[in-house]
């Protein structure tokens, strides 16, 4: 005998198949919110099936801290899993179908209705046969099931007739038991808030021990890896760290958090950590014998952890050019160390022949305009000044976009030989000076060396 | 002085931001005397820009960006602008991008359709070249290399040129767009010019006539690359410094090298040719020995007219015709015109020889001649038409005849005929110009602008489906009810570019049948490229186009009715054996006359739709010209302009006949004091605004087809000025105003309808007399027309055509007549019909049976492989296989069908059950109908509103049949399923709705408010009961809705025709 519960309006964070494990630890969850379990045996510890099926109906609809599910239930006791299924899903209430008898009770059920998937049949090829289904006429399980098999099988292939025998709750097969899946999570409760990063330490440590040795036993590694804290003020504290490749060292996965949790530290004492990481294959490397050896990973990660920890984290990476005509325009990328094979130095412009120093930030300046020429600059700031008269001036070199945006830009920009008039320093610098052409103001973007 | 002369229009399709127009108006603001215009590989805009220069006082240099194969780098393409100095040089233009273009798909990638250099040697003489910018050659041997490497290739390239084009005629190109890079290559160039003494020429390289416009051009680009701005980068432009720029802003930046600004007035002056030099000759016709064009065309003329005036049936005689006859043929020879019109006498010759029926219509009808050559079957003599509409020396325009053939295969054939007997350069599709309109305008911008696909629909939504806009709908409100938030930044500067881009041309399309013939040398006057389909050529300019420059044109049309009537006739011959003439008709046949005074017309040409039905009871048309004034009184002309009601109260005596101005009475006496033709309006404007014929024929352009905004505002002005001058002011003037502008934008020439009316009488007399014929030839020629196949059978089967089902046994794929017991005239139904059967399977059932009748379901399988499972399953639902031997009914075949096309293999063959033990159960009544509507859309059994009657009537719902005998202002309850559903531009929001039930169809109006109460159940709703006041006017019958409620009647498949 096989008991099938539904639960149609199970709360989100309920799980059905453990309701089902508190009466029997043969517990098989098909789709829909519905669980299946082998009841063969209960009697002794429920009495009657109908006792046990009156049990599971009044347990599910107790709270979650009694071991409810906080909703009503359909519960379906029949010989057969399937039209036990079929039954609970369909039928409110308790339903008990004896052996034989399938088809009375779910014989009006229309066809549409059959759980294809229970006996391996496509969606695809289900729609199909229900379409014949359709023009045959044929709109119940009762109809369905009273069509010679051989004429079925000979239209309709195998996956017809075990469809006819699922609406005739003649199918016959084992329950595919729900196995415990993996966890890749540690948490603990401490019995004491701790304010002290120290002493945090060692419960990071022991969880990442744990969870380092989990990834190890399941010969995996990770390359996320998220640390969720409860505080003493009832908010939490949330960091995730994300490595650029997957590793599984309990000591580096350490010093990673600790540097993280130093650049922001928690704004209240803790009282329960929790790590989960998500699991993924580890990298395997296989290094040239003449290449190089570049630093390992895991020290990489550490150092550029360190540095961020020193400049920012949003002052750190590799610069990368942006496909705009905006000045200047760049991004910093996560650092990652490459290793190109003839790895060749590019220039965008290859007539650019100067080099050129670019101020950062650029110098405020006050230009004196003659005949729409910049004719005196002066402009200076506590590392440098520029001062002097325009002997030679090239440009306006005008630049406009991104006019959909809030922020675009408009500005001319000038390349300008002064006169520096100092003495023993060279006579005359160039400098690259532009204008705002949104606010009208000067200044001096570098100079060309 | 500074001239532009590389400007891009917005005919570079993607590459340019402004219309012709835009530029030369720019052009003029900034005092220039004239301006080039070089579009991509093509002369697409130049027409307009020709016109637009014209009219403004410019002058319009022609030319194009050409796209080369570079021989010095070897590498890809590169494109040269090249200028036209002489017609020889347009000619060799011309040719150049014909040859490129015709070399490949319509789909080419870009740089795929180029040039080769030698075949631009060869077509060199007569252009001007400039050394280009960012993607010409120069530029691409200077960015090639650096130093000495660059300037290696800069001389090559320079001797390339000049080997190419005479060192006269290349010009070292400059252009200074604030960009260091440019500014690199300028300083390259002028060493490369001044050491090979080329002249300097600055230039902008415009693509849009103002800076404002550069955000269209980006947006372009992105649409072009198919990114997004966010993402374009470096793709966008760099500034906005693309635009027209003055004189004195080109000498400012051009301080350096005064030479060459000067230079291109210098150019300029050595532009000798503009498009008024086209070098169009009229085609000509290849006559006989010892004959001429002349001579020819009278002969057959004659031989036509001694046939068509016989001065029977009221006809006039030959000699009274022959005064007109002379007259026309003398203006025809004097515009050296003869050629033109043997032209389309040989088209209707092979047409009539290959038994394509072929009729003229539009202004041609006009013409006696037409009439005599068989090109028009209408009389203009005996109609009294206006000759001058067609044809008139004053207005120096060209006839345009076009021709009616009957829609698919037969039209083709015509089309093939043109170019085969021309050639494929002598004969080309005129252009469609395909430009931003409405939801496609919003969708590619919306994408530009990166909005996701929930706010592109919503966006595109906003562009109402409807063709009635609500007046008080600001676009803030429709923005607002779409949920978006014009104070956003990003909606609002979509809002900006969407009313930018409107009109901006998008892509080039062809034509449904204008075509150009030029005799072999039309690539000459205009470049030719392939079309989408297969075969077909386009001219780069459009129907408009092609008549401004005075390009003489054939418009080869397709008319579904031209099939059904042609269809009809062969029908006629082959099953009643009867040969139906349809030049002698019997002009008064009594049923004709009856079925349009009751408006009895689902099926007819012209005359089907609801707002006709509604008009015909009014009009009760009683011989022919009123079927001309039917066809032309329910256009949106005379329902803007108020015309409709005046007449029909005139016409039934409500009303006296009364003229706007005494100079009108001679105009509008036929059409009692009414104005309901064009030619009605352009006699108004010549006798009461002192037009010329050709100005008022302007007149009717510029509204007809509004072009231009400014340019109807501007012509309205001249016409009310005109009105002024000769004393008609105040509401006459501006009733005289409003006909003329309502009418010429949708307003049928008198000819036309005639034409129209020829065809609409015909349906009508082939349905009241050959009904299974004409039902026959219009299902077997859907789509057309106004209703859907299904009310096509209800409605003959109601004039008491039995139809007959579809059967495997005796349907053909089309659908054919057949002699029963009870009648010799039986419709049956076709495999056509069967929804998912392909014509492969189902002529190859045809060709099955022919060889031998099938034994059964498997027999069937066995010799008609082609069958599919799914189509086998469709035939057997809808009962077509009822008829083989074996099955009784359509569940037999479906329980047989399974087993066919699953085979058990010889192992199980002695297990396999016999044919008819089938244990399914026989399709109920509404269970075939259901299978009926799934598997052909329509029924032959009763009507799905018959089915749900006895409901219907504990609700008190009458038939359709039942509220005619009511009175009027009776409180009425009907039902149906909606048919059609409309809501017109002309009916202020007014919704009109068809329904039809088992006894016919009852007309319905919606009030815009009872439309927003119910919008949902009127839009999708198939079947409705309306409550409503019956309304009775003249017989015209209609329920005005108070209350709509939607049936949930189940019918698969039940869609109506719905008109946006």
């Amino acid at each position: 005998m096989f008991a099938c519960i539904h639960a149609p309006q199970l709360p989100a964070d309920l799980s059905l198949p453990d309701f089902a494990y508190g009466f029997s630890p043969i517990v098989e969850e098909s789709a829909g919110r519905t669980a299946v379990i082998d009841a063969e045996g209960c009697e002794l510890l429920f009495g009657s099936a109908y006792q046990l099926a009156t049990d599971i109906a009044r347990l599910a609809k107790e709270p979650r801290t009694n071991g409810g599910l906080e909703s009503t239930v359909n519960v379906a006791l029949a010989a057969n899993p399937d039209a036990a299924i079929h039954a609970a899903m369909r039928l409110k209430g308790i339903t008990f179908i004896a052996a034989g008898e399938e088809l009375t009770c779910l014989g009006e059920l229309p066809v549409t209705a059959l759980e294809f998937s229970l006996v391996n049949v496509e969606k695809k090829l289900a729609d199909e046969i229900f379409e014949t289904l359709r023009l045959w006429g044929i709109r119940t399980f009762q109809e369905f099931a009273s069509l010679p098999v051989t004429g079925v099988s000979e239209r309709l292939g195998q996956e017809g007739v075990r469809l006819q025998q699922l609406a005739a709750g003649k199918t016959e097969r084992h329950l595919k038991v729900k196995q415990p899946a993996a966890v890749f999570a540690n948490s603990i409760e401490l019995d004491h808030a701790l304010h002290e990063l120290e002493p945090l330490s060692f419960i990071f440590a022991r969880l990442l021990n744990q969870l380092c040795a989990t990834l190890n036993a399941y010969a995996l590694a990770t390359n996320e890896l998220t640390l969720q804290m409860q505080l003493a003020d009832q908010t939490s504290y949330e960091r995730t760290l994300s490595l650029p490749h997957p590793m599984r060292d309990h000591k580096v996965f350490l010093k990673l958090l600790l540097l993280e949790m130093e650049k922001a530290p928690p704004q209240a004492a803790v009282k329960a950590v929790s790590l989960t990481c998500d699991p993924v294959k580890p990298r395997v490397l296989q290094h040239g014998l003449f290449v190089p050896l570049a630093p390992a990973p895991d020290k990489l990660e550490l150092t550029l952890a360190r540095l961020a920890k020193l400049v920012g984290e949003q002052n750190i990476g590799s610069p990368v050019l942006l496909d705009s005509h905006r000045p200047d325009a760049f991004d910093l990328k996560r650092f990652v160390l490459e290793t190109r094979k003839n790895s060749k130095f590019e220039i965008r412009n290859p007539k650019s022949v100067l080099g050129f120093r670019m101020f950062r930030p650029p110098l405020r300046a006050v230009v004196q305009v003659d005949r729409g020429l910049p004719a005196q600059i002066s402009a200076w700031n506590k590392q440098r000044s520029v001062y002097g008269k325009v002997v030679n001036a090239a440009g306006p070199w005008r630049t406009t976009g991104d006019w959909w945006r809030d922020d675009g830009w408009a500005r001319d920009e000038w390349d300008v030989a002064v006169e520096t008039g100092k003495p023993g320093a060279e006579q005359q610098a160039v400098y690259r000076i532009y204008r705002e052409l949104n606010s009208g103001a000067w200044f001096v973007e570098g100079n060309y060396d | 002085m500074y001239i532009e002369l590389h400007t891009r229009s917005a005919f570079s399709f993607l590459e340019g931001a402004s219309v012709p127009e835009e530029l030369i108006a720019a052009g003029l603001a900034l005092d220039m005397p004239a301006l080039a215009l070089l579009d991509r590989d093509g002369v697409y805009g130049a027409p307009r820009f020709h016109l637009a220069a014209k009219n403004n006082g410019l002058k319009a240099h022609i030319g194009a960006e050409l796209t080369v194969r570079n021989p010095i780098s070897k590498s890809g393409t590169c494109s040269i602008p090249v200028l036209v100095k002489t017609r020889e040089g347009y000619q060799n233009l011309c040719r150049l991008i014909t040859l490129m273009k015709l070399r490949v798909s319509k789909h080419a990638k870009p740089g795929e359709c180029s040039v080769t250099s030698d075949e631009l040697a060869a077509h060199a003489a007569g252009l001007v070249c400039l050394t280009g910018s960012f993607d010409g050659p120069m530029a691409a041997a200077l960015n090639g290399g650096n130093g000495d490497a660059a300037t290696h290739a800069g001389q090559k390239t320079v001797d390339w040129l000049t080997g190419v084009f005479g060192r006269e005629n290349v010009y070292a190109e400059l252009q200074r767009h604030f960009n260091r890079e440019e500014e690199a290559r300028n300083q390259a160039v002028v060493e490369l010019a001044r050491r090979n003494r080329l002249p300097l020429l600055a230039t902008n390289g415009v693509c849009h006539a103002t800076a404002a416009r550069r955000e269209i051009s980006d947006v372009f680009t992105c649409i072009r690359n198919h990114v997004r701005l966010e993402t374009a980068g470096r793709l966008l432009a760099r500034n906005s410094e693309r635009y027209l720029k003055s004189a004195a802003v080109m000498q400012k930046i051009f301080a350096d090298l005064p030479e060459a600004v000067a230079q291109t007035v210098e150019l300029s002056s050595r532009l000798e040719f503009t498009l008024k030099d086209l070098g169009y000759e009229f085609p000509k016709y290849p006559v006989p020995d010892g004959e001429t064009m002349t001579s020819f065309l009278r002969k057959r003329t004659e031989e036509g007219a001694r046939w068509r005036y016989t001065g029977r049936n009221g006809a006039p005689t030959y000699e009274q015709a022959r005064p007109q006859l002379e007259r026309e043929l003398k203006l025809i020879e004097k515009l050296k015109l003869e050629g033109y019109f043997l032209i389309v006498w040989d088209i209707i010759r092979f047409c009539r020889d290959q038994g394509i029926l072929v009729q003229g219509r539009g202004s041609a009808a006009n013409s006696a001649v037409c009439y005599s050559l068989a090109i028009t079957a209408v009389d203009p003599i005996g109609m009294d038409l206006l000759f001058e509409r067609f044809l008139s020396e004053e207005r120096g325009e060209w006839p345009d005849i076009d021709l009616d053939l009957p829609s698919g295969e037969k039209r083709e054939k015509a089309i093939q005929y043109v170019y085969e007997r021309y050639g494929k350069l002598g004969a080309a599709m005129t252009a469609n110009v395909i430009t931003y309109r409405g939801r496609s305008a919003a969708r590619e911008v919306g994408k530009a602008l990166d909005f996701d696909e929930d706010t592109l629909s919503r966006l595109a939504r906003l562009v109402h489906t409807w063709e009635w806009k609500d007046p008080s709908d600001s676009s803030e409100r429709q923005f607002r009810d779409a949920g978006l938030d014009l104070s956003n930044a990003r909606i609002r500067k979509f809002f900006q570019l969407y009313q930018q881009v409107q009109d901006l041309p998008r892509h080039l399309g062809q034509h449904s049948g204008g075509m150009v013939i030029c005799q072999g040398q039309l690539d000459s006057i205009v470049p030719l490229e392939p079309a989408a389909m297969p075969g077909r050529v386009v001219v780069q300019w459009d129907k408009e186009d092609c008549a401004d420059l005075g390009l003489i044109k054939v418009d080869l049309l397709g008319l579904g009715m031209m099939a059904v009537i042609e269809d009809s006739l062969q029908l006629i011959r082959e099953s009643y054996h009867e040969e139906v003439d349809l030049a002698h008709l019997p002009p008064d046949d009594k049923g004709v006359f009856e079925a349009l005074q009751n408006a009895d017309t689902i099926g007819l040409f012209q005359v089907e739709s609801r707002a006709q039905m509604s008009c015909l009871p009014r009009l009760r048309p009683a011989k022919f010209y009123d079927i001309v004034v039917q066809v032309a009184i329910i256009r949106p002309g005379p329902i803007v302009g108020n015309m409709v009601h005046p007449y029909l109260k005139r016409r039934q005596g409500r009303e006296p006949v009364v003229y706007a101005h005494p100079a009108l009475k001679p105009i509008l006496e036929r059409t009692l004091g009414v104005p309901l033709f064009q030619e009605q309006l352009l006699r108004m404007a010549m006798v009461c605004a002192g037009f010329t014929g050709g100005e008022a024929e302007e007149l009717r352009r510029a509204f007809g087809f509004k072009r231009s905004e400014a340019r109807m505002k501007a012509i309205e002005g001249k016409l009310r000025r005109g009105l002024q001058q000769n004393g008609i002011t105040g509401k006459t003037q501006d009733e005289i105003v409003l006909a003329i502008s309502s009418f010429a934008l949708y307003g049928f020439p008198e000819s036309h309808a005639a034409s129209f009316a020829l065809l609409a009488y015909a349906s009508a007399y082939l349905k009241c007399n050959y009904l299974a014929a004409f039902t026959t030839a219009m299902l077997n020629n859907q789509p057309m027309g106004f209703y859907q196949p299904f009310t096509l059978v209800k409605d003959a089967q109601r004039h008491g055509l039995k139809v007959l089902p579809i059967d495997i046994t005796c349907s053909d794929w089309l659908c054919t007549i057949e002699e029963t017991p009870e009648t010799p005239h039986a419709l049956r139904l076709g495999l056509k019909y069967v929804k998912g059967l392909s014509q492969q399977s189902g002529q190859a059932i045809v060709r099955a049976r022919v060889v031998r009748p099938f034994t059964g379901i498997d027999d069937l399988c066995n010799r008609v492989p082609e069958l599919r499972k799914a189509e086998l399953r469709k035939l057997a639902a809808i009962g077509a296989l009822n008829f083989i031997q074996g099955a009784v009914n359509r569940r037999d075949a479906l329980w047989q069908v399974e087993r066919v096309t699953r085979a058990a293999g010889e192992l199980y063959e002695e297990l396999a059950e016999k044919d008819g033990d089938s244990p399914l159960l026989p399709m109920s009544v509404t269970e075939r109908m259901d299978a009926d509507f799934r598997g052909t859309g329509l029924t032959i059994g009763k009507h799905p509103v018959a089915h749900h009657r006895a409901e219907l009537d504990k609700l008190d719902a009458l038939r359709a049949i039942d509220i005619r005998k009511l009175r009027n202002g009776s409180f009425v309850r009907v039902a149906g399923w909606v048919i059609v559903r409309q809501r017109p531009g002309t009916a202020k929001g007014f919704m009109f709705l068809t329904l039809e039930d088992e006894t016919g169809v009852s007309n319905i109006i919606v009030t815009p408010q009872l439309f927003d109460r119910y919008r949902l159940e009127l839009v999708d709703h198939p079947f409705l009961m309306i409550e409503g006041k019956l309304q009775n006017q003249d017989n015209v019958i209609s329920v005005k809705a108070h209350h709509v409620q939607p049936l949930a009647f189940k019918v698969a498949a039940s869609q109506s025709h719905d008109f946006h």
